[in-house]
């Protein structure tokens, strides 16, 4: 076990050592993905000043993919760290590296202004959402939500005392996963309850 | 005003009142329909309950308030659509309760907002979704997936290998004498699952706990991840255990009198990782504040 593990360590550092010291994505994903909601904006557009506000199908699926591509991203720059490194003078670089950029990473993840704003248009749609379901549900659904934003503000808190955590990266963009399953949720009993 | 007049007018007026106060509506049908067709129900309120049967035939009995318009049986081409109408915007009394039986070997699509489903003697894929209904259902062989936003759910295997996906924001799952492949989700909701052999485990909650009591196959994957739940897994498995777990504030247990491990000198996180026997079952948790106890026994 022991000699296991660290024959893992050893074989991770060197190859850490073959890896550029950046990871970046091969193109930048939101242009397409705001292309798209654009063009799909256009083509519902005349349903909407008929008062529909929420976002289609599409634009949902298309949060969800920018999600799923943004943690994808934020897993391979943990995928590519260690979880505890050595530091010594050898490799002093490799050790600041490791630690500075899952940061990085993670502050882009939340911050991104399109995810944001694509994330308030989600919540803003919520309330009108949660409207159309059964009481308790509403209720229950708010609850949720509030447990998985006090996750969020947790493992945010506990980054900030421990911000190259691999395992919190790991768990914090699982929560914001977890936050878009709940409004995709929603989203879609509000419309079977529409349907039906 | 004729005799003839008055009695059309109370008549009317009767029906009026009785519409008035609520009147229920009863509704059968029966329909020929494929062996191993889909049946796709859907119903508001009320619930649904379904049963297997040997012949080729769809039998609807429902009996509904008076703020349901209809029932609705169709049967095209393999597929037979059972559809509960309630008009926009009335939903006050809009319960339905459905009884229907199908032929054994359907598949099942079943989507509801709070009536409670439930499934038994039906062999084929099922698809049921609620928003607030409770589900209880029965499998075989083929795959499930069910979702639900706060019911609680209840899907019992016949230890068959299958496909089981299961997912909540606030209700509970409990899934007995399940086999092969589950993938169950919750934010809050807890987790109880029995899955005997298991060959692939993904399990993923927010707060929600988790009971997993399983055997685990020859290179099974078992994966659980929480945020503050916590995680008790018995699973014994014939070729051994190869397994890390990973925690930031929580506790980790085992039944191997092994010690976790610090993962940091100068804050908290623990970590555990081993094999017992030849490892062939990959068994992965991770928690951030929820403790984790494993036990392959």
């Amino acid at each position: 076990m022991g000699s296991n593990d660290s024959n893992q360590q050893h074989g991770t550092a060197t190859s850490l050592r073959e890896l550029a010291r950046s990871v970046t994505p091969p193109r930048d994903l939101w242009p397409d993905i705001e292309a798209r909601l654009a063009q799909e904006r256009a083509a519902v557009g005349g349903a909407r000043r008929f008062g529909s506000l929420r976002p289609s199908r599409g634009q949902w699926a298309a949060v969800a993919a920018a999600v799923a591509s943004l943690a994808i991203g934020v897993w391979l720059g943990r995928s590519t760290l260690p979880t505890a490194v050595p530091v010594s003078a050898g490799n002093t670089a490799t050790a600041t590296v490791a630690q500075g950029e899952p940061a990085a990473l993670q502050a882009a993840y939340v911050s991104d202004p399109r995810y944001l704003q694509q994330r308030a248009t989600m919540i803003r749609s919520l309330e009108a959402q949660l409207k159309a379901l059964p009481q308790q549900t509403q209720a229950q659904v708010g609850a949720s939500l509030a447990t998985i934003r006090k996750s969020m503000q947790d493992i945010q808190s506990a980054l900030g005392r421990d911000p190259g955590n691999a395992l919190l990266q790991e768990l914090l963009v699982n929560t914001y996963q977890d936050e878009m399953r709940v409004l995709t949720a929603v989203h879609e009993a509000s419309d079977a309850g529409e349907e039906i | 005003m004729t005799r003839t007049h008055s009695t059309v007018v109370a008549a009317v007026l009767a029906s009026a009142a009785a519409i008035a106060h609520g009147a229920e509506g009863s509704f059968e049908q029966r329909v020929a329909a494929n062996a191993a067709g889909v049946v796709e129900i859907s119903n508001v309120a009320g619930s649904v309950q379904i049963a297997g049967w040997d012949r080729a035939e769809v039998e609807v009995k429902a009996r509904y308030d008076a703020d349901v318009d209809r029932v609705e049986v169709t049967s095209n081409g393999g597929r037979t659509r059972i559809r509960v109408v309630v008009p926009r915007g009335r939903n006050s009394r809009s319960d339905a309760d459905l009884r229907i039986r199908v032929p054994r070997a359907s598949g099942l699509e079943v989507s509801t907002v709070s009536a409670n489903v439930t499934a038994r003697d039906v062999t084929g894929e099922q698809r049921v979704k609620t928003v607030s209904g409770n589900v209880k259902s029965e499998f075989a062989a083929h795959d499930v997936e069910v979702k639900t936003v706060s019911g609680d759910l209840w899907v019992r295997g016949k230890s068959e290998p299958a496909s089981v996906r299961l997912s909540t924001v606030s209700g509970n799952v409990r899934l007995d004498r399940g086999a092969g492949e589950v993938d169950a989700v919750t934010v809050s909701g807890n987790l109880d699952l029995d899955v005997s052999p298991a060959r692939s485990v993904r399990v993923r909650t927010t707060s929600g706990g988790l009971e997993f009591r399983g055997k685990l196959a020859r290179g099974a994957s078992f994966d659980a991840e929480t945020i503050s739940g916590d995680l008790s897994v018995r699973a014994p498995a014939e070729d051994g255990i190869e397994f890390e777990i990973s925690s930031f504030s929580g506790d980790i247990d085992n039944c191997f009198n092994l010690t976790a491990e610090r993962t940091s000198r100068h804050g908290p996180g623990h970590r555990l990782s081993g094999k017992r026997g030849d490892g062939s079952a990959k068994i992965r948790m991770r928690t951030m504040s929820g403790s984790v106890d494993l036990c392959d026994r």
